[in-house]
């Protein structure tokens, strides 16, 4: 096992970014992390990350267990808020706006960083209910909308036909995969511009977890979506952009197709062909 | 061999399967005593006429209800000075119930059998209950309408049925009128005197509001007027018949058919006609009133007063505890001072319940009942509203009795909500109390109910601190009523389990109570059974509805 390399170490996110895909044009960063630390207690969790993540592009996030991939997917949406006893320090820009900004409205942010967690979580309501549930809060109870918006939503998170008949019935009859897709139809259901994906398909079997990839390949016509996987052929499958990360630290980020191929640090190169993790 | 029995752990299965039936057994022992006891006093039991040879020789009558058998060895019977023949074992007791207290001065005899000569179960033997005195057993002899027998011989028994059913209809709304109508305009009146002595303590007391209340308490008067006068005349009529009976020794006695409930010839009753006679007293000890220091009539008020103070405690302990629940689960933060509280909280649930009832009477009762008195209803003093027990400071007792089970059940349901749950509410842009209100309070409900199922459990059966905040022996009006505002949280009340103890260990004539006791103490098991079977219904509703994720 090599060590890492030097805490200290940084380097320019968006500099690999551009060069990565210096030859499709420009991309528009949706999501600017800076300088992000993150501290459970005493304990360092995340250590100075820099990364972009492209607008309505599919980035993926890979490590071995516990390098920290989730913990900053969680905090792209301020989940963490929730953790006793956490620190954050540093700035997560969406759009130009630090999210972590005091002024910032946490549910309000919420709405626009949609999140899918690993394993399937809907409400114990009917099914209509659960993709409703996020229109409601915001106070939106005039049946006619309620019922395009279920519509689209399941629709656009491939239920619709499997559930059409059933929009009454309790959600937690579905099965996995249908559960997992229904989130997703829960999530896009207030519109958001990001969706953050914590290891969606980990829970469920191959053919679902199938559709799942299927479904992010639709998805990412809308939404700058963010996925958290320990599957590295699902990462490739997926994603256009791969960060790899260890211990904390983001080690390497760059297109999918290059990290893979051509990776520039060792330790991705170690990682990715199975040498640890 | 011994020793590897021990070591396969089947002794320990065989201990608790003991344990387990033990506790089973003795349940089902109790349960089974009370409803024997108690179900058995509705039958009509057939009446029994004896006639037996006192020790001195003299031989008399006696007619009644068998109600026991006793069986004392000779031995302790003659040192406690019977005289037995040397060939008799035993002594056997019965004791007759031979009502007729207002002639005799006793409900029951005892007598001994060796002395019984003839027993016999005459057809026309009668029994009256009657709306004093207990009991009457004999056999009728004429009807009388003003004095005069308009009735005798084979008739008498329809005459007697038709004049009685008359009497009981006068009977009906001589009470309604006494209760509802006159009720109503007392009410009226004292409501109308309250308001003046406010108006005068406010100074606006005038001319004009003087007017205003004479013509209210002139409407009240006329109305008074025309019910005293319907009412002098129901009783004329409820007075003119009466019932003419002779008793064992022979007297004869004259019942006004007024004073009478119901007749009966329980000799020539068939089982068809014994059973529905059952239902319709078991349907009476239910609805009505009791009467005679609660020895006699039904137990109604008991009912209602034991259920409209359970929901009372729930309707105040629910919203407490959750809210103290979630506070401790969801907000607090975790730590010394919240273990402190947790504690605390468990030790009340420790704390004798008399212990409540002093509490109750002393803060509840004296200083938050004294000061809304002084504040709201000065123009009561010196009688208090507030500032004596009653429904409503029993309920709230009761409330903080129960408050510990209500807060440990949330608390545990609430903890059981999955955070993934919370945290898919969260993505989706709930705050956090927009999470606990549509998602994990929902989710906790069956938890909840749980606790007020342990609640109600524990609240119906108390009795200790509720002789103290608010039940009394005989409440003359129930806390619920036609008269504005309907819902009377300062009247006290009547409960099933102080009804238990003031039948049976206060009351003038034991004997006589021992099987209201046992029926009432029935009917406080089915209330409480009835209360949380209705709870734990819905819990199972919710439970199904609300099922959370698998793991």
């Amino acid at each position: 096992m090599s060590t890492p390399e030097p805490r200290s170490h940084s380097f320019d996110a968006s500099s690999i970014l551009r060069s990565a895909h210096g030859n499709n044009g420009p991309v528009e960063p949706c999501i600017k992390v800076e300088n992000l630390n993150l501290f459970y207690g005493k304990k360092q969790a995340l250590h100075n990350v820099n990364m972009e993540m492209p607008k309505k592009k599919v980035t993926a996030y890979i490590g071995p267990s516990g390098c920290g991939k989730s913990t900053l997917l969680r905090c792209i949406n301020r989940m963490n808020d929730l953790v006793d006893n956490v620190t954050i320090e540093g700035k997560i820009l969406l759009h130009d706006d630090n999210i972590y900004d005091k002024s910032v409205n946490v549910a309000a942010l919420r709405r626009r960083i949609g999140m899918v967690f690993q394993k399937p979580n809907p409400f114990p309501k009917s099914i209509f209910e659960n993709v409703t549930y996020g229109l409601r809060i915001q106070g939106i109870n005039d049946k006619r909308i309620l019922e395009e918006t279920v519509e689209t939503s399941l629709r656009g998170a491939a239920l619709w036909d499997e559930v059409k008949d059933r929009l009454n019935d309790n959600a937690l009859g579905l099965s996995g995969g249908q559960q997992q897709r229904l989130v997703i139809a829960r999530a896009i259901a207030i519109a958001p511009e990001v969706l953050l994906l914590d290891e969606p398909a980990s829970a469920l079997d191959p053919i679902s977890t199938l559709k799942i990839e299927e479904l992010i390949n639709e998805l990412k016509e809308k939404y700058t979506i963010v996925i958290v996987t320990h599957n590295m052929q699902q990462a490739a499958r997926v994603s256009d952009y791969t960060a790899f990360m260890y211990m904390g630290e983001l080690i390497e980020i760059g297109a999918t197709s290059q990290l893979f191929t051509k990776p520039t640090k060792k330790q991705t190169e170690d990682y990715i062909t199975g040498r640890y993790g | 061999m011994i020793k590897l029995w021990f070591k396969s752990g089947s002794p320990w299965i065989w201990l608790n399967a003991a344990a387990v039936s033990t506790c089973l057994i003795m349940v089902v022992g109790v349960l089974g005593l009370v409803a024997a006891r108690g179900a058995g006093h509705f039958w009509a039991s057939p009446i029994v006429s004896m006639s037996y040879q006192e020790d001195d020789g003299q031989v008399k009558t006696i007619i009644g209800e068998h109600v026991d058998t006793t069986v004392t060895p000779a031995a302790m019977a003659k040192s406690t000075g019977y005289k037995l023949a040397d060939n008799e074992d035993v002594l056997i007791q019965y004791l007759i119930k031979t009502g007729n207290r207002d002639l005799t001065g006793a409900d029951f005899r005892w007598i001994q059998e060796r002395h019984v000569k003839t027993q016999t179960t005459p057809a026309d033997m009668i029994v009256v209950e009657r709306r004093e005195w207990g009991n009457f057993y004999g056999q009728l002899t004429a009807v009388k309408e003003d004095g005069k027998v308009i009735a005798s011989g084979e008739k008498v028994w329809n005459v007697l049925q038709e004049r009685l059913k008359s009497a009981l209809t006068l009977h009906e709304q001589i009470t309604h009128l006494e209760k509802k109508e006159i009720g109503a305009i007392n009410y009226g009146f004292e409501q109308l005197r309250l308001k003046q002595k406010s108006l005068e303590l406010k100074n606006a007391w005038n001319a004009e509001t003087v007017k205003e209340f004479a013509t209210k308490k002139a409407a009240y008067d006329v109305d008074y007027k025309r019910y005293q006068a319907q009412l002098a005349e129901l009783y004329q009529k409820i007075r003119r018949d009466s019932l003419v009976a002779t008793t064992e020794s022979g007297a004869e006695l004259v019942i006004p058919l007024s004073k009478v409930v119901e007749v009966t010839q329980p000799n020539k009753m068939g089982t068809f006609a014994k059973i529905g006679h059952y239902f319709k007293k078991l349907g009476d000890f239910l609805s009505e009133d009791p009467r005679e220091a609660n020895t006699e009539g039904g137990i109604f008020p008991a009912i209602f007063g034991t259920i409209m103070m359970v929901i009372m405690m729930s309707i105040i302990v629910t919203p407490f505890g959750v809210i103290a629940a979630v506070y401790l689960r969801e907000y607090a933060k975790q730590g010394f001072t919240t273990r402190l509280i947790r504690i605390a909280v468990n030790n009340l649930a420790g704390v004798p319940s008399i212990v409540y009832g002093v509490f109750g009477l002393g803060f509840f009762v004296y200083i938050l009942g004294g000061n809304i008195d002084s504040l709201f209803f000065p123009e009561s003093a010196p009688a208090p509203v507030f500032g004596t027990p009653g429904l409503l400071w029993a309920s709230i007792t009761l409330a903080l009795l129960t408050l510990p089970v209500v807060i440990v059940s949330t608390e545990e349901g609430l903890a059981r909500v999955p955070k993934a749950i919370r945290e898919g509410s969260l993505a989706l842009g709930a705050t956090k109390i927009e999470t606990l209100w549509r998602t994990v309070l929902p989710m906790a409900s069956p938890a909840m109910m749980t606790g007020l199922i342990l609640a109600v459990a524990r609240a119906a059966g108390e009795v200790a601190p509720l002789m103290l905040v608010g039940v009394v022996k005989l409440a003359p009006t129930l806390p619920l009523d036609g008269n504005y505002p309907f819902l009377h949280l300062d009247r006290k009340f009547m409960h099933l389990g102080f009804h238990i103890y003031d039948v049976g260990f206060q009351s003038p004539n034991v004997e006589a109570a021992r099987p209201l006791v046992y029926a009432t103490s029935l009917l406080l098991v089915l209330v409480i059974i009835g209360l949380n079977l209705a709870a734990i219904l819905i819990r199972n509703h919710l439970r199904e509805k609300y099922r959370a994720l698998e793991g």
